[in-house]
């Protein structure tokens, strides 16, 4: 194979491994979104500080595995107080507040990121080996494939506890009928922070195997929220293996674009997916049903 | 059982329902009969917390229940079967009514052996439901979904069930065996309260009836009398 090719298929599927924590993050959007027609716009910061609390509790000699674990109890316990804070609040007054609010919990989540942690990109450790596997000519690191592996799994496991536990299935009633859930028993205000906690943990896992990867600072908040908020309008809000590809896709093609126009141009491909969505749906993302309370 | 004192409730702009006051004595079935838009259903959904009523009061086994959410209602054995049966369509016949049982089921054990005999109780009731038991509530008819409405309310083990239009939308042999169902949940000591538009059904299986129009009681007696009155028999043909 001519060199070119084998080099822009190096770029394709590092960047589509990349692409399935996009992926990921995008996931938390619809598990919110299902429940309660509702999404963090700080979803990137949520990330972030997951990435951040992960290096510092390695920082006090923790093992990975737990650091790892720490970081997702603090993502859960955020996404949880998020949705307390500035989502219940704006439904319960049947507007769309809670959009900007939760914008502002992000930068306020962001501003004490600054403080705590400062400007600089820190490396993420992580136990993995540093050589590369050879796939068919094309070399994968072992981040990159933490990334897939961590991105599958967390993915599967919330699917299989939705279908396996009764909490999943009050989850799933909530989504399709609040009302007649609630006349079943179940405190449909529980399974919705239940959901924003699984879908903070998954953010904050994220960001533990983005971080050996692309490093970690304050800016990754912003760019990882667009894109996958672009991956998310594009698969659309109900399937999980639609995010998958579409993760992967645009991963990919951030990494051809970089290499092929440019590193500057690294971050076009989520724009403009972004921009032709919302071309392409003009009546919002979400349709009306966002405004509706739950 | 069920008290309810001069209750008001409505949506964003007049009361629907104007100081409606009822009372179920345990073990018997009461009928709530009137037009469309008589103020029935918001009744009982202010009554089993879906609605939060403006002003009155509802007292079930002695205790204030005005304003508590659905949720709480139910786990005290006050369950609603609502209007347009509201099955879980993605979910499988299993699950709703595993969903009836959801108070008392293990939220991460294993829940399907804490519920497997009150399953084959509902199975044996309604055996359609167990032949449908792993098909989606959506693609079943909308009989069976009426049925799956009910057994969803009996795996709460409810003491005190509210059935709001189970006759809706349904063909008449369909609503024949609804009916069926219910009067035999009666006979076996269930206390009932159905609101519907037929008065010729509601009146035949009932002990007492309230007639409703624009949100307030305008006759309220034994069903057998209500049934001979030719005034009633006129307005609520059917
Ligand atoms: N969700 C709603 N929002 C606003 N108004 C409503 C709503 N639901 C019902 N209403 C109005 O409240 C009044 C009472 O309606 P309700 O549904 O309680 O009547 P009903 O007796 O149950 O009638 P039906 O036999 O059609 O079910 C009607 O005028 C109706 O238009
Ligand atoms: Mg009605």
């Amino acid at each position: 194979m001519d060199a070119t090719y084998i080099a822009l298929a190096q770029m394709a599927v590092g960047g589509g491994l990349m692409g399935m924590a996009y992926a990921l993050v995008a996931y938390g959007f619809q598990l919110t979104y299902a429940a309660g027609k509702a999404v963090n716009f700080g979803q990137g910061e949520l990330v972030m500080l997951g990435a951040f609390a992960g290096i510092s509790l390695a920082g006090t000699g923790l093992p990975y595995w737990v650091s790892v674990l720490g970081a997702m109890v603090a993502g859960a316990a955020l996404g949880w107080l998020v949705e307390r804070v500035a989502v219940r609040l704006a439904l319960k007054q049947h507007n769309e507040g809670w959009i900007l609010l939760t914008i502002i919990v992000g930068l306020f989540a962001l501003s004490s990121v600054e403080n705590i942690w400062g400007r600089e990109d820190r490396a993420f450790p992580a136990p993995w080996p540093t050589g590369a596997l050879d796939i068919f000519g094309i070399s994968v690191t072992w981040p990159e494939l933490a990334i897939a592996a961590g991105a599958l799994g967390i993915m599967t496991l919330v699917e299989l506890a939705k279908r396996y536990t009764m909490a999943g299935i009050a989850v799933q009633a909530v989504s399709a009928d609040p009302e007649a859930a609630e006349l079943c028993g179940v405190r449909s205000r529980s399974a919705i922070s239940l959901s924003w906690a699984v879908s903070g943990a998954a953010a904050a896992f994220a960001g533990t195997v983005l971080g050996p990867v692309t490093t970690v600072g304050p800016t990754m908040a912003a760019a990882l929220t667009l894109k996958a908020f672009s991956v998310a309008v594009v698969a659309g809000l109900d399937s999980g293996f639609g995010l998958l590809i579409a993760g992967i896709a645009l991963g990919a093609a951030e990494n051809l674009s970089g290499y092929v126009l440019g590193s500057g141009w690294r971050e076009a491909p989520g724009l403009i997916l972004l921009i032709l969505a919302l071309a392409i749906r003009p009546q919002g993302v979400f349709g009306k049903k966002i405004i509706r309370k739950v | 059982m069920l008290n309810v004192e001069n209750l008001h409730a409505g949506y964003s702009g007049d009361d629907a329902v104007r100081g409606i006051s009822l009372q179920v004595a345990e073990g018997s079935c009461v009928a709530l009969v009137g037009a469309n838009g008589a103020g029935k259903s918001t009744l009982v959904k202010a009554l089993c917390g879906l609605l939060i009523p403006r002003s009155g009061r509802v007292s079930f086994d002695g205790k204030e229940i005005t304003g508590l959410p659905a949720s709480e209602v139910a786990r005290r054995g006050l369950c609603l079967c609502p209007e347009g049966r509201r099955v879980f369509g993605p979910l499988t016949v299993e699950e709703n009514l595993l969903l009836g049982a959801y108070p008392r089921l293990p939220s991460f054990g294993p829940f399907r052996r804490a519920a497997s005999s009150d399953l084959k109780h509902i199975y044996g009731m309604f055996s359609r439901l167990g032949e449908r038991r792993l098909q989606q509530a959506g693609s079943l008819s909308g009989g069976e979904q009426q049925m799956l409405a009910i057994g969803r309310v009996l795996m709460a083990k409810p003491r005190f069930m509210v059935l709001d239009e189970p006759s809706m939308g349904l063909a008449p042999v369909v609503v024949k065996e609804v009916f069926e169902a219910i009067r035999t949940l009666h006979a076996s000591g269930m206390t009932i309260l159905l609101s519907e538009q037929f008065a010729r059904i509601a009146l035949a299986i009932s002990d007492r009836a309230y007639i409703i129009e624009r949100g307030s009681v305008v006759l309220e007696g034994p069903s057998k009398e209500l049934a001979k009155n030719p005034g009633v028999m006129a307005a609520y043909l059917g």
